[in-house]
């Protein structure tokens, strides 16, 4: 079975460091890659399709050196692969711009502010990685201990009586 | 007609003068019709034939303080009257035909008190004293009507004088009404200035803020999050620890926590692959947190990695080199915000303070470590030997240095390199700032520090595009000078010169 990879994108290690820390909840049924620029994420990214896994969520920092969140996410948003990845944009950044171009342009699902509430952080991430596995996936009962399981129940009672008739 | 005196036919003519209705009436001194009669006289009498004048145009026919011996009547042409003045031979009145010249200076004897010079080819009459007596005493009646004249023309000059002071009054009181008109202006701009130099001040901070935003949010979300951990799970791992025989491991984990430096991603996801492979009993977490040790750490875990049954010991080691990586995060964050805090202090000084002896070198750093998102993408040098001190007001200085380092980041779109370095040149100290973005191209460098120049567009960027003009009126207050040049390699050079504290 391939792996879904929740990836976070954060220039700086202290904070990269409580992001994956705050999501480690997840991380044994979303193994959680770390990259600490635009250029190192498309590098994860074209692995993770190499092995041919998945990428259910990235979680980006909009100010980085070099490229910007954004400007990754508008890309993932053209990929075949990384189009139906779940984006949250993670900034601490008031300006309203990156927001709106990430909106129009990167199809971001999630906008959330630095500093973050942990407990937000993770419910988001459960809520997108839900979304990502109902669209992705046959099978969800491996998914209902660890994500949103009232979703899942109605979706797999739904496929169920589809597959009924 | 008689030639054997020259006056012998004028008695006619002046009888016909006398009796002329246009020397009687009050407009006595109608110019056109005076001339008409001389050149009547004058066809009639050979005297006055004798006493024809002409002057070329530049002719000096009286010079100021000399003496005057001649009476000027003006038939044609124009002469101007010359006054000598504290700046200039300035031209004070035109006479013109009808008028007479050196008529005071005649009379009395005195200096004549103007010049008076041609301005174009001048003809009419030129009489001496010795001819002005032998008229009066054998022409009393010509000399009758010329004193009339004389006299109508001397009136005619106070009426003018009169008028003069009435339209000099008139005038001054319009200066006068104008001067205070032109200093409310002046006020008004000052005004408009100040009020300018503020929204270009907010506006910068506008700027700053946004930046200062990310900056501050950043080391606060490490902070905040990793002392959310902390409290946390210290109570669990007090608890772990003390169930250990020998927790100098756990001392020793927390310890490398403490002094962890961050790998780079990629040989550390090529690690985790290979542990996860190597010891599949580990979680991926578990793998995670190891793989981030340095080799010395490894060495001391690998036994707890290595056997499944000592895997609650090993969970208590990494949360323990966690604890210790978190502290550490705690006190770089800490310190990160304490600096921005402690620059942005010292950064927004007031301006308004009495100038103070400063090491600018000083304002030029926390500016950049304000700016420092800003900079992101720039690589910026910064050479800043050791120069004498400025008495400036270093809130002030502070504004220009931002103002040229964001016009460097806009002309340069956020991605190129930088320059800043300062020294000294004689009772001066300077401050180069360099960037290799286009450059300013020379039609414009002259223009460049006018505040009603700029290359910003209405809603583009942020400020008011007057960033310069700003920084020039600043330096100047500071007795410095600012001037805007070529960065060798291409690019803009702007140096800023102010006099060092003797």
């Amino acid at each position: 079975m391939s792996k879904i990879y929740i990836l976070v994108v954060e220039d700086e290690p202290e904070v990269l460091d409580v992001v994956v820390r705050d999501l480690s909840s997840l991380e044994e049924t979303f193994p959680i890659e770390m990259a600490v620029s635009v250029k190192e994420a498309r590098e994860i990214i074209a692995e993770i399709e190499e092995n041919g896994d998945k990428l259910g969520l990235a979680v980006c920092d909009h100010v980085m050196p070099g490229e910007m969140g954004v400007e990754l996410m508008i890309d993932m948003q053209k990929q075949p692969f990384t189009e139906r990845t779940r984006k949250v944009l993670l900034t601490g950044q008031a300006g309203l711009d990156a927001t709106v171009e990430a909106v129009n342009h990167a199809r971001l699902n999630r906008y959330i502010a630095k500093p973050w509430d942990p407990e937000e952080l993770v419910k988001i991430a459960i809520d997108e990685l839900t979304t990502y596995v109902i669209e992705h996936e046959k099978n969800l009962l491996p998914y209902l201990g660890i994500l949103d399981a009232e979703r899942l129940n109605e979706v797999i009672r739904s496929r169920g009586t589809v597959s009924d008739h | 007609m008689s030639t054997g005196n020259p006056f012998e036919s004028a008695s006619g003519a002046a009888r016909e003068i006398k009796s002329s209705d246009a020397f009687r009436t009050r407009q006595i001194y109608n110019k056109k019709v005076f001339v008409e009669r001389v050149r009547e006289m004058m066809s009639q009498a050979p005297l006055l034939m004798k006493l024809r004048f002409t002057a070329d145009v530049g002719q000096v026919l009286i010079k100021e303080g000399a003496n005057n011996n001649s009476l000027y009547i003006i038939l044609d042409g124009y002469v101007a009257q010359l006054k000598n003045s504290f700046e200039s031979n300035a031209a004070i009145d035109m006479q013109g035909p009808g008028d007479f010249l050196g008529l005071l200076s005649f009379h009395t004897g005195e200096p004549a008190f103007t010049s008076a010079r041609a301005s174009t080819k001048v003809s009419g009459l030129k009489v001496n004293h010795h001819e002005f007596d032998e008229f009066n005493s054998k022409y009393p009646e010509i000399s009758k009507v010329l004193q009339g004249l004389v006299f109508s023309n001397l009136s005619e000059r106070y009426r003018r004088v009169v008028t003069l002071h009435i339209e000099v009054d008139h005038l001054s009181r319009q200066l006068e009404e104008e001067r205070n008109q032109l200093q409310l202006t002046v006020i008004e701009l000052e005004k408009t200035r100040n009020r300018l130099i503020n929204q270009e001040k907010m506006a910068t901070l506008g700027e700053l803020t946004a930046g200062l935003a990310h900056e501050i949010n950043n080391p606060a979300s490490a902070l905040l999050r990793s002392v959310d951990y902390l409290i946390q799970k210290l109570p669990e791992m007090l608890q772990k620890a003390a169930e250990q025989t020998d927790t100098s491991m756990v001392r020793f984990l927390f310890d490398a926590g403490t002094n962890r430096d961050y790998s780079d991603h990629i040989t550390h996801r090529e690690l985790v692959k290979k542990f996860s492979e190597k010891y599949p009993h580990l979680s991926r977490a578990q793998v995670r947190a190891i793989t981030m040790m340095n080799k010395e750490t490894y060495q001391r875990i690998r036994k707890y990695a290595e056997s499944p049954e000592l895997n609650d010991v090993l969970n208590l080691l990494i949360d323990s080199y966690q604890a210790g990586s978190f502290m550490n995060s705690i006190r770089l964050s800490t310190s990160r915000i304490e600096n921005l805090v402690k620059s942005l202090k010292s950064y927004s000084r007031q301006s308004g303070n009495k100038p103070e002896e400063t090491d600018i070198r000083n304002g030029i750093r926390e500016t950049l470590m304000i700016l420092g998102n800003r900079l992101r993408e720039i690589e910026v040098s910064v050479n800043l030997p050791e120069i004498p001190t400025v008495m400036c007001n270093i809130g002030e200085l502070n504004q220009v240095w931002t103002n040229i380092i964001i016009n460097a980041c806009d002309a340069m779109k956020d991605k190129g390199t930088m320059e800043i370095e300062c020294g000294s040149e004689g009772e001066n100290v300077f401050v180069k700032i360099s960037d290799n973005g286009p450059g300013v191209p020379d039609n414009i460098k002259s223009r460049i520090f006018d505040s009603s120049f700029t290359t910003k567009t209405a809603g583009g960027d942020f400020g008011l595009g007057i960033g310069l003009a700003v920084s020039k009126g600043i330096v100047e207050q500071h007795n410095g000078e600012i001037r805007v040049g070529d960065a060798p390699g291409g690019g803009a050079q702007f140096t800023i010169y102010l006099p060092a504290k003797n």
